[in-house]
């Protein structure tokens, strides 16, 4: 191996041990099942304690403040987080990082990266959707978490320009609804007159930041995966009837092998998306590595989690037991920042095929 | 038969053509449903859906497939699909209806004459709402491992165990339950069955939550619960087989298009909401469910034509409930997919109960789990139809 690479796997592996301090190495889900519901859906604290380790400033540039590592440490991280079902708006919050260091705001920059300041970008104008219209007066849909955000971040257009607009959230015209793992989905109606002009143009900085936020929940949803389908394999191993463990009938010997089959795909499709963003792809193939990595994450993601209840019986589909909550998570995150048909579509544009 | 209960409706609604027979229902119910409990987010409890029911049993229209002579409508089967979709078309809540499903047909092919005559009038009126206490925490897919047991002491049996996923156990006054009466009989020849009053002292329910964060199912524990003998259904140690062929109605009311009709219906209108109803890779997808329901509404017509003539359901009636449980699935699948972020609300979008793709989403997911999982159901299709080995 070279260098490069060894230093590489070395800075994932650094990233993957640090995430133990946020998601219990034990798979135990106290803390996340006592902020289901209990606004803003998550801990300021463990806000915080996620910027002390760098995460929220992962892929920014060091100049920035940021850590300056690329997609695959940021992968590696969500993947951890998701297995660990945090609900912190850490993705949502290395999306506004990207623009605030591009904007080069240090201000709102500072307190964002050391995780004191929830800053979210409210960028979304309808379901299902990666684009950026910028319209002024839309109310801003589908904020992850937004009730505990303490400033927003409205991509304007101007013309051919997106500008960027930062506002104080407190004061401003929000409304919650309650997502199925517990936590919460903001809609901002904004007043931009309160709010002020940060950059000029951040067109090309969003819509690499929501590549990169798109990546990085295929990386949310392979960690849920990999955690219900290891509780699954637990339950396949221990759980009898007829006076045998259920592990040895064949059926559920071979649907646990597909289940591996897809966890390995997503697994496969994302670092591989994250690798070729980390070689400094641009344009098409940055588009297409992501789409091709999201539709995976998701398509593989939903049937392994839905398997998952299914190879569990009655005690899946209780509250109290665990395996729930990852599809709840699941159902939460699948659509976010593009669906699967999305992103099929957009893989078929940008990514023709050689026919001879 | 020496029991006979004179049906409350008297016109004979099987002489109707089906359109003016369609259109008879789809009046009545609009007229007398009540408006407030249309597509509700959620199964309903006995005290928010017991008016339906009461409409329901007053005009005579509970049982739609009961035999007339027991209080039913007697309906041909291509009617009783007609009547299903008028219910899921108004968005009609799913009543308490064990009783109605399971225990009715029970006593009416097992029950003693005093055992129908006490029992079935009252599934009719309302006055006894049942549950299904047949799983164990050890006794799931196994259910003939079931452990609770009943043993006789003079005039009652005494009941000691534990049932668990009991739906809607606490809205429940009856329950039919299985127990083992005889602990030194191979596991299927010591089973009994018995009709128990959910007020006798020494029975305890506790509600579990669900996926959905519903109280739907429940725990239910039995601590030296006496229970008249005279509950006993059948002959003593010989539950297994009627419990078998009880399965078979389960099968085939789960195997009844209802679910899969009734989230159908929800996603034209989610697609056209969400905007993509005319696209070209959605109706074709559309399409495929729109088929695959006809069809299953095909197959289950054969197999509510055997019963209607009579004949007893064999094991193929799992296909039914393996196809309809994963096409219901399917479609609340679909509706994820194009719900956007919308997947992910807790409560139905902008307070429309017809736009409610996730609570659809997970009431689909258990569908292949009760009523014997649908691993369970394919070893019964390839070993009891198909006469495979092992
Ligand atoms: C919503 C809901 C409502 C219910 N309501 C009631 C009710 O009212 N009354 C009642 O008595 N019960 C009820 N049940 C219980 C239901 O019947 C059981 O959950 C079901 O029989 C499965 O048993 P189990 O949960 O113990 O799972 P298990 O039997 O432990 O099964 C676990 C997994 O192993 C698979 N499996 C087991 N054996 C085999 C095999 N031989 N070959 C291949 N795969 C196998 C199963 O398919 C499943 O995927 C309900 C369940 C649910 C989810």
């Amino acid at each position: 191996m070279s260098q490069a690479l060894d230093d590489r796997s070395e800075s994932i592996r650094m990233i993957r041990d640090s995430a133990g301090a946020v998601a219990p190495r034990d798979g135990d889900t106290k803390r996340v099942r006592a902020l289901r519901f209990v606004e803003p859906g998550f801990s300021r604290d463990v806000f915080a304690e996620m910027g002390a380790l760098g995460w929220i400033g992962l892929a920014a540039p060091e100049a920035a403040g940021g850590s300056g590592l690329g997609m695959s440490e940021a992968v590696a991280l969500t993947e951890e987080l998701g297995a660990g079902l945090a609900p912190e708006p850490l993705i949502p919050a290395m999306l506004s990082a990207r623009l605030l260091a591009a904007a080069e705001d240090k201000a709102l920059l500072g307190g964002l990266l050391d995780g004191s300041k929830v800053v979210l970008t409210a960028w979304q104008e309808k379901a299902d959707s990666i684009a950026v219209p910028g319209t002024g007066d839309a109310p801003r849909m589908f904020i992850p978490q937004a009730g505990g955000a303490d400033a927003f971040l409205l991509p304007v257009r101007e013309g051919n320009r997106i500008a960027l607009v930062a506002l104080e959230a407190a004061g401003s015209d929000l409304v919650l609804e309650k997502t199925m793992d517990g936590g919460f989905v903001g809609t901002l109606r904004a007043d931009l007159s309160r709010g002020s002009r940060i950059a000029d143009d951040v067109g090309a900085v969003v819509e690499q930041a929501i590549d990169e936020a798109a990546l990085a929940t295929a990386g949310h949803m392979l960690g849920l995966m990999e955690k219900a389908f290891e509780l699954t394999l637990g339950y396949l191993k221990t759980r009898q009837q007829f006076g045998r463990i259920i592990g040895t009938f064949q059926s559920l010997q071979h649907r646990a092998a597909d289940l591996k089959i897809h966890v390995s795909l997503t697994r496969a499709a994302v670092e591989s998306a994250a690798a070729v963003l980390d070689d400094g792809a641009t344009g098409a193939v940055r588009q297409a590595a992501v789409s091709k990595a999201k539709h995976r994450a998701v398509e593989s993601g939903m049937y392994v989690l839905r398997q998952c209840i299914q190879l569990h019986g009655g005690i899946g589909y209780t509250d109290e037991y665990d395996v729930g909550l990852y599809l709840r998570r699941g159902m939460v995150i699948m659509n976010q920042y593009g669906a699967a048909a999305l992103h099929r579509r957009r893989f078929m544009a940008l990514a023709p095929e050689d026919v001879e | 038969m020496a029991v006979s209960i004179a049906p409350k409706e008297t016109a004979d609604l099987s002489a109707m053509e089906d359109e003016a027979f369609r259109a008879h229902v789809r009046q009545w119910i609009e007229a007398n449903y009540p408006s407030e409990l249309r597509n509700p987010p959620k199964r309903l409890h006995w005290d928010e859906n017991k008016p339906w029911y009461f409409k329901l049993a007053e005009k005579g229209w509970l049982c739609p497939g009961w035999p007339r002579q027991f209080g039913g409508l007697g309906l041909a089967p291509a009617k009783q699909i007609i009547f299903t979709e008028e219910v899921e078309r108004h968005g009609c809540a799913r009543t308490n209806d064990h009783g109605i499903v399971m225990v009715g047909p029970l006593l009416i092919n097992h029950g003693t004459d005093a055992q129908q005559q006490e029992f079935l009038p009252k599934i009719l009126n309302g006055e006894h709402v049942w549950c299904q206490g047949y799983s164990e925490p050890n006794a799931g897919s196994d259910l003939a491992a079931l452990r609770t047991e009943a043993v006789l002491d003079g005039d009652d049996y005494v009941v000691n165990g534990q049932k668990i996923w009991t739906t809607l156990a606490s809205d429940a006054n009856w329950c039919f339950l299985l127990v083992r009466t005889d602990k030194n009989a191979k596991k299927q020849e010591g089973i009994s069955f018995l009709l128990v009053d959910m007020a006798t002292p020494g029975i305890t329910v506790k509600p579990i939550i669900n996926l959905e964060y519903h109280d739907e199912f429940c725990e239910v524990f039995f601590d030296n619960v006496r229970v008249p003998a005279k509950n006993l259904v059948g002959t003593p140690n010989r539950g297994w087989d009627m419990a078998k062929a009880l399965l078979s109605f389960e099968r085939i009311y789960l195997g009844s298009p209802r679910l899969s009709a009734y989230a159908f219906a929800r996603l034209r209108q989610l697609a056209e909401r969400m905007g993509v109803w005319e696209e070209a890779t959605f109706q074709d997808t559309y399409g495929r469910l729109r088929l695959d329901l006809e069809d299953l509404k095909s197959l289950y017509g054969t197999f509510v034509d055997k019963l209607r003539r009579g004949e007893t359901l064999g094991a193929d009636v799992s296909m039914l409930k393996v196809f309809q449980t994963e096409l219901f699935q399917r479609i609340t699948d679909t509706m994820l997919e194009i719900a956007g972020e919308n997947a992910g609300l807790l409560e139905p979008m902008e307070g429309n109960r017809n736009l409610n793709p996730t609570g659809q989403y997970i009431q689909a997911r258990p569908a292949t789990i009760y009523g014997g999982s649908n691993e369970i159901q394919r070893n019964i299709l390839s070993k009891n139809v198909l006469g495979l080995p092992g």
